[in-house]
Order: C-alpha cells, then structure tokens, then sequence
C-alpha cells in the first residue's frame, strides 16, 4: 500500500531534500523508518499491557465492582468517540494516499479533519471527565461521590470522612444530621427507637456539595427533574442505624445550592418484610423508595433491576474500577494529544509542500501511530464501558 | 554537518567546539559521551558501595546511622542498575561500534540516538536530584507498599528510572533497525559478527520488557503522586502486582546486561585464541534463547510472596532451562581456547575472568532456582554474592575488558599495558574477595540489607569489605590510566589485537562516516588472514580474497 514511487531511484538530484545521507536512497530511508515505527508501535503496546493486566486481575477478583461501577459511565459519549476515533483513522490513512499520490490539498484536508477529530476525542473526554470531577467518581483515595458522607464506611474503610465537605453530624434527638461526620457520630449516638419504622426527616447540614439528584418518587418535592437518582442517594436511610426497620427508605437532597445547603435525607415507613441482615451485601434487593417492597422489586424488569443495581450501595473497592478507568483512559488520552501534536506538525510541513511521493514517510508513521491508538480505544470502549 | 566537514578526517577532530559535540549525531560521539557518562555514574556508585562495604566492618554503627545505611544501598543499586550496567554495554560501546562492525556509516536513527543521550542525562540528573533531596530508602526494586510510604525522594528517583527506560528503548529500537537494515549484502545473519547477534538480542529484550517497566514506574509515580491505588493494599490495590509487573521487566534487564557481555565476551576469546570461535550458531542461537527465556522467569523473584505453588514449580523450571543457553555459551568459549595460541593482554585477562565469574555467578542461580532452597536462601547475602557475580563479576568486568578491547580503535591511542594488566588481577583478586566471602555468609543465614549483624559474621564482612576497597582502587586506576592515555598514551595501530570484524579494517580513530570507502567483507573469524607487523599490530595478508565488496 504505500511503497514510495522510487523512479528517481538512482538519481540523486530529483530526491527530496529530507533523504538523509547515511541512506542510500528514499526507498531505504522509508523502509528503516516504518522498521522503527513498527517496532515503537510494539513498544507501546506493552507499555498498555500492564494497565491491562491490571484490568483483567481486578476483575477477576472483583467482578462485582466492574458490574456496579460501569453505569457511571455514560455509553452514549463513549460510542460517540468510538465513531469519532474511527473516522479520524480512516482520514489518516487517506492522508497517506494523498501524500503517495502527491495530492496536496487532499494531504491538508485530511491531516485538517484528523486533527479535528483528534481534538473532538479529547472533548468529549473532557467532558466525560469533567462529570466524574463534579461527582467525585474519582481514582483511589478520591472516590468519595455524593453520598460519601454515610457511604463512606461502606465504600471505603481506608476513606474516613475526608473533611468538611462530606461531613455531616447525626441528632438522634431531633432526628437531623448536623455538620461533621456522619460515620464517626453513629457510633456515640446511634438512631434512637423512637425514629425505628417512622417516617422520620433527616437534615444534612453543612454539605457544601451540590446535590446531584433527589429521588424523584416523592411528589413534589423532586429536585431532580423527574430523572431517578444517580447515585445511591439512600445511602443514609438505609443504614441500619438511621433506619434500622428501613429497608425501605429513601434520601432527598435539598437543592439548595453550593454551601451549606441542606440535603434532607427521608426514611419512609414502609410495611414491608424486615430487612435481612446482610441488606448491604446483597444489592439487587436494595429499594429506591418509600413505596416499594421486596416483593415488588421483583417482579421488576431486568432492565429496571440493571438500573437499581446500579443504585444500590458501591461494593468495598468501586474505587479500583475508577483507578483503572483514569488510568487507561489518561493514558490513551496523552496518546491522542501526542498526535494531535504530530498532526499539527505534520500539517505545517503539508502546507511548506515537504511530503512528495518520494518522501512521504512521515505521514505515514504518524498514521501507523494513530491507528494504534485507535485501536487501543476499540478495546478500551468495550471493557470498560459495556460490561454486562 | 556542513559541507566544510571534512569526512575523511578522523570523528575525534572532524570538527571542534563543545557544540559539534552537543548536537553531533555521529554514533561515536555520541557513544563517546555516554562511556564519560556512565565512566561518572561508576565511580558515583562505587562510592555508595565502599560506603555500605565500611559501614559493615563492625557490627552496630561504624561509620553511618541505619537510615543512612538504607540509603547507601539503595542508591549504589540504583546508579549501578540504572546508569551503569544496563546503558554500559549497548549504549556506549555497542553504539560506538555496531555501526562499524556491520560497515555502515552511522545507526538507522542518528537524531533518534541522540536523544537517548539526553534522555539519559535527564535520567540521571534526576537520580541526582533524588541524592541530594534526601535520598532514597527503597531499595533498587521501588517495592510497594513500602515505596509509597517513605519520606524519601521516591518521585525524582522513579522519574529518573522512567526516562531512563525510554533511553535505552529508543537505543533498542535504534539499533534492531540498523541490524536489519543496514547490514551490507555480503553479510547474511550468520556472517554478523557475535556481538552483534548479542546487541541484537539485547535490544530485543530492551524494546519488548522495558516499556512494562515504564508503565510500571509510571503507575507507581501517579501512586504516590495522586493515590491511584492499583498498588496500595489500603485502597483496595494489589502491592504483589507490582512485583510482577517490575521484575516482567527486571528480570529480562539482567539479561539485558548480561547478553551483550557474552557478545564482546566471544569477540575477544577467539581473537586472543587466534582461533576461530567454537560454534558459530549455538553462540548466536543461545543469544535469541536468552532473550526468549528472560521473558518467561521473572516469577523466581517471588517464590516467598506468596505466588500460588503452581506457579512456583513452572517459574523454578523454567528458572533451570535458562542454564542450557548460558551454559552452550560458556562451553563454546572454553572450545574456543583449547588448543589456542592464547595472548594473555588485558582484555584477555578481562575474558577470562569472565569466565570463572560468570560460571560460578551462573551456577549459584541454578541453586536459588530450586525452590526448597531457595525458600532458605531467599534475601540473604548468598543471592547478593550470586547477582553481584553475574551483574559485576561478569557485566561489568565484560565492559572493562571490552573497553581495553575497542580503546585504542575509538580513541586512537593504546593504554598502558602492563599497569593494565596489574589493574586487571586487582579487579579479579578485589571481586572475589568481595563476594566469595558472602556466599558462605549467606549460606549461613546473613540477611541482605541488615545495617548490624551478628558477631560471628563478621570475618566475612571484613574480608568482602578488604576486598571491595582493593576493587574500587583497582577500577578507580583503570578511570584514571585510560584517562591519562587519552593524553599521553602511544598511537594505536589499525588493528592492535588481530581482529577479523570489521571495525578493525577501519581507520583508527575511524573517519566521520566510519570508512572512506565500503568495507569489503572478509570471512569471520579467519585469523590465518592477518599476519603480525613487528612494530605491533595487525594488518591483513596482501592475497586474501575478499568475499565481495559491501553494498546494502
């Protein structure tokens, strides 16, 4: 496909001046250089090894955290860039004919719409990433999402109430979270009887944490524009010490603005079968709201369970998922603003008319490189996004 | 370079001024720059050693505190590992003399060799950066959960590796693609002369491990840096992971010492026999096997990690099959010197010290590879003295002995031979010394990286500690002779040795494009070609036919 044209072959006036001199001519320049980017290209495919190792290990011990933790991410974005990535390939590869067949502005224009493309990734990245900032579905000790604040034993020992932000003090008197740490206060002052099966109003104070999505079965008082909750905003209520008779229950953030707004928090009283024990370690059997019983649940779709699970309490460790999601992500996303790069130069030198059919070498490792980077996404896309 | 340069003048005064060596991307220059490099980073590291070796002459404090000790090791293993040994070889000699060898004028990728240069600079000076910002108390391996938790320099030290390993990627890279596309004609794969199957190999190796090491570092830099967690047990992460992931690396990084040192090894054991080398294929297939094998055992490292039974019996068998390539090897050279005319100069003595070292180094890992041993002998001094006999005894002594070897042809001067070959004995005295001493230590049950000891270990520690002092003397005047002789030393014949390869038919030093005419390419290894001139040196008999001129 893309021998270069090589009729000058011993003449050495006609070559391109970029022949250097150690070569004996374009053919054997070109050929050593697709020999090293070849062997970059395997290169770099075991430099993504080991995050894939990694990716494998994990969720062999861990199925439960990739089956949870992949509905944070959103399907849509990531088909979006498949298709984005896939056409910047292909504008790639019909640079390299273009520049084969001497065809400059063809050159430009595809070098023009592989950037574009290239840069589209790395937006739609942005905003996928962006999301997960806002939300705190971070890496390692920064996974702390919304509902931390009574979450947080559960998702992570290690992760004690990282401050302020999260924090939130438990009345049990006045059946209200004040300000501070919820974990650390259930401990001194447990729920007291008189809130076990009542419906009882829990007040948040102090979280300076925008509140992502209130449970909008509750007529009324909805702040979350009829959308169901995206992260398990229960997560309070359920715990046995709130609402020990609760497993139904449900949580409601007050939308009340950046800081100190209060989130309520709501268990319902439901006349449903106790709790198990274990409600925790079983999440398929986790309520949403107030109006919903075990027995309900089942009879549910699975498409509708699939969404509950997603709800449901993380299992210890989500955080490993989104360790491994940044880390493979960030790294191709380096990768695709490396080529970005490479393409910008690769422009400039199309617009001084560098790139002849004699000399064209470039072009086509750039496109070799991208290509790879793609097709690390193709891989990426599947495993961490459309996980069932 | 412009055209004033004259090419046919000597690379060493071809053009002059600190910037024509800055930007040059002539392969012996650049080669050049690393071996002053790396000659640095030695001397820096044998500090660090001596430091460890005094500290140990008593038991309890002698010179230095317990955090002070940790430090001494670890930075010793870090500069030698990193800067020395694994650069040695391919980055400053292979690069000086691989193009030569296959009569080429320069590497596939010059601007490419010239950034690993830099690269490796930039490495080192953020070891140096971790020196002087605390230290470092990890060991050489970074081993989690410990590395994420020290208040030493980790991040500059990790970094530094990093670049590191991309420097001696790119040398990789740079020189599989001049091998395959820059070898003349004439010269099929088994016409290349040895070192080059070993440079080879060693790239190979270099390509294909060092990036896991890369990742690796990389995941361990963002560990500390942002708490990613893949490797810390308290958020969920695997630490024996990184054990994999970095021995996936290191592991084939000691054959990535190690093989090239076979390489010079086999050149200089045949040219000092006068003898053509004993089994040509099985020295050059030995070298693939290596590199094949170095990828499929890096799991011996874990025996005591807790790595599943299975997986202990596959790698300890594995573990043994590495001896039958180093073993072909070995008994290949020693063919090779039977019945020999056998000239006992310098780089000589250098080969056959190599051979004790390296057999005795080599069947010491067959011991560690049994796994009820092993379980014994595991972290103590017993697989100190067995990496030290196959890191140094063998690598480092090959990179001397090679350094004796390609000296006069790269700087066109001739060192002083009979203070070499007092320097050389020192260094074999000085080793073994050194390090025989703590296998029986070892043996006995001193653990490795101990700062304080039991009373009853501490002859052997006096005597490794003797032993190491007469070795870093030694070296230290090897430094300081070649150094002089830049200076003073006599002209250097074409082909001092005798050689066959082709950098001996090249100028000395050799001209900027390495030969003013394409070589012709002579058979290998066939000594009754040359003849000896009476004022010293080699030149090839007027008759021999050449088996066809070069042209790629």
């Amino acid at each position: 496909m893309s021998q270069p044209h090589d009729d000058h072959h011993d003449d050495h006036g006609h070559q391109s001046r970029f022949i250097q001199h150690h070569y004996d001519d374009a053919q054997h320049q070109f050929d050593s250089g697709k020999l090293g980017i070849w062997f970059f290209l395997v290169q770099e495919i075991l430099f993504f090894s080991a995050l894939f190792v990694a990716y494998i290990l994990y969720r062999h011990h861990h199925p439960e955290i990739y089956a949870y933790a992949h509905h944070y991410l959103d399907v849509k974005w990531g088909a979006i860039n498949t298709a984005v990535l896939i056409v910047s390939s292909l504008s790639a590869a019909w640079a390299v004919r273009c520049a084969q067949l001497a065809q400059r502005r063809g050159l430009i224009a595809c070098l023009v719409i592989t950037i574009v493309c290239a840069l589209g990734f790395l937006g739609i990245k942005t905003i996928e990433y962006s999301h997960k900032i806002h939300e705190h579905i971070l890496w390692g000790k920064y996974f702390d999402p919304c509902v931390a604040s009574a979450g947080n034993h559960l998702l992570n020992k290690g992760n004690n109430c990282p401050g302020v932000k999260t924090s939130v003090v438990w009345d049990g008197k006045a059946g209200k979270a004040k300000s501070g740490c919820l974990e650390g206060n259930y401990d001194q002052n447990p729920a007291e009887p008189g809130i076990q099966g009542k419906c009882e109003v829990i007040e948040v104070v102090g979280a300076n944490r925008r509140p992502i999505e209130a449970c909008e079965e509750v007529p009324g008082k909805s702040g979350g524009h009829g959308k169901p909750a995206k992260f398990p905003c229960y997560e309070l209520a359920l715990n046995p010490h709130v609402c020990p008779a609760g497993p139904a229950a449900m949580v409601l953030y007050g939308d009340h603005g950046h800081h100190g707004g209060a989130i309520e928090v709501r268990c319902d009283a439901v006349p449903a079968p106790a709790a198990p024990a274990d409600a925790f370690a079983d999440p398929a059997h986790v309520p949403t709201t107030g109006e919903r019983t075990f027995a309900q649940h089942k009879a549910k779709s699975k498409h509708e369970l699939a969404h509950e699970f997603a709800s449901g309490p993380p299992p210890e460790h989500t955080n490993m998922f989104f360790s491994i999601y940044f880390a493979m992500t960030g790294l191709h996303g380096i990768h695709v603003l490396v080529g970005v790069f490479v393409f910008i130069w690769l422009l400039w030198r199309a617009i001084r008319g560098d790139f002849t059919p004699d000399y064209f070498g470039p072009v086509d490792y750039a496109a070799l490189y991208w290509h790879l980077v793609d097709l690390i996404w193709i891989f990426l896309f599947p495993l961490l996004y459309l996980i069932h | 370079m412009s055209a004033a340069v004259d090419t046919n003048a000597s690379y060493l005064t071809a053009t002059r001024g600190w910037k024509s060596w800055a930007y040059t991307l002539d392969h012996k220059r650049i080669g050049m720059m690393y071996l002053f490099g790396i000659l640095g980073a030695l001397l820096l590291g044998g500090a660090f050693a001596l430091l460890v070796r005094a500290e140990l002459w008593s038991p309890g404090h002698t010179i230095a505190g317990k955090d002070a000790y940790n430090k001494f090791f670890t930075l010793h293993g870090a500069v030698m590992v990193f800067l020395v040994i694994i650069p040695g070889l391919p980055a400053a000699l292979g690069n000086m003399i691989l193009p030569i060898q296959l009569g080429a004028p320069d590497v596939a990728f010059p601007k490419l060799n010239l950034t690993s240069f830099y690269l490796w600079v930039v490495g080192a000076l953020l070891l140096l950066v971790a020196v002087f910002t605390g230290g470092l108390d990890t060991g050489w391996t970074f081993y989690t959960p410990y590395s994420l938790q020290t208040q030493t320099a980790v991040i500059p030290a990790v970094l530094g590796a990093f670049v590191l390993g991309f420097s001696s990627i790119f040398t990789g890279l740079n020189f599989l693609v001049t091998i395959h596309k820059f070898r003349p004609k004439a010269m099929g794969w088994f016409q290349m002369p040895l070192n080059l199957w070993a440079l080879y190999s060693t790239a190979l190796m270099q390509v294909l491990a060092t990036p896991v090491l890369g990742i690796t570092l990389l995941l361990l830099f963002v560990e500390r840096f942002m708490h990613i967690g893949i490797f810390d047990p308290n958020l969920g992460g695997d630490p024996v992971l990184f054990q994999h992931f970095f021995w996936f690396y290191s592991h084939p990084a000691v054959y990535i010492m190690i093989v090239p040192a076979m390489g010079v090894i086999s050149e200089i054991t045949t040219t000092f026999s006068r003898k053509p080398i004993f089994g040509y294929r099985f020295i050059a297939y030995s070298s693939i096997a290596l590199a094949l094998f170095s990828f499929l055992v890096w799991g011996h490292h874990m025996f005591v990690s807790g790595q599943s039974k299975l997986a202990n019996m596959v790698f300890s068998a594995l573990t043994f099959s590495v001896g039958i390539p180093s073993a072909i090897k070995v008994f290949n050279w020693v063919s090779t010197l039977y019945k020999g005319d056998i000239r006992l100069q310098t780089p000589m003595l250098y080969a056959l010290s190599f051979l004790i070292m390296f057999t005795i180094g080599g069947l010491t890992g067959i011991f560690l590879a049994i796994l009820s041993i092993d379980v014994q002998l595991h972290d103590t001094y017993f697989v100190v003295a067995h990496f030290h006999y196959v890191m140094m005894g063998s690598t480092l002594i090959a990179f001397i002995g090679a350094l004796h070897y390609w000296w006069p042809k790269v700087t066109g001067k001739m060192y002083p031979e009979r203070v070499a070959r007092v320097a050389a004995i020192g260094v074999f005295i000085g080793f073994n010394l050194t390090f025989l001493p703590q296998f029986v230590m070892g043996s006995r049950g001193m653990p490795r990286r101990y700062w304080d000891y039991d009373p009853e270990f501490q002859i052997f520690h006096q005597l490794s500690t003797v032993g190491a002092f007469l070795l870093g003397l030694s070296l230290f005047g090897v430094v300081c002779y070649l150094m002089w002789s830049l200076k003073y030393g006599t002209k250097a014949p074409q082909n001092p040795w005798g050689g066959t390869t082709l950098e001996w038919d090249a100028p000395t030093p050799p001209t900027v494009f390495n030969f003013p005419e394409p070589p012709e390419i002579h058979e290998l290894y066939n000594y009754d070609d040359l003849e000896e001139l009476p004022e010293g040196g080699w030149v090839r008999k007027p008759s021999t036919g050449a088996k066809s001129s070069s042209g790629h």
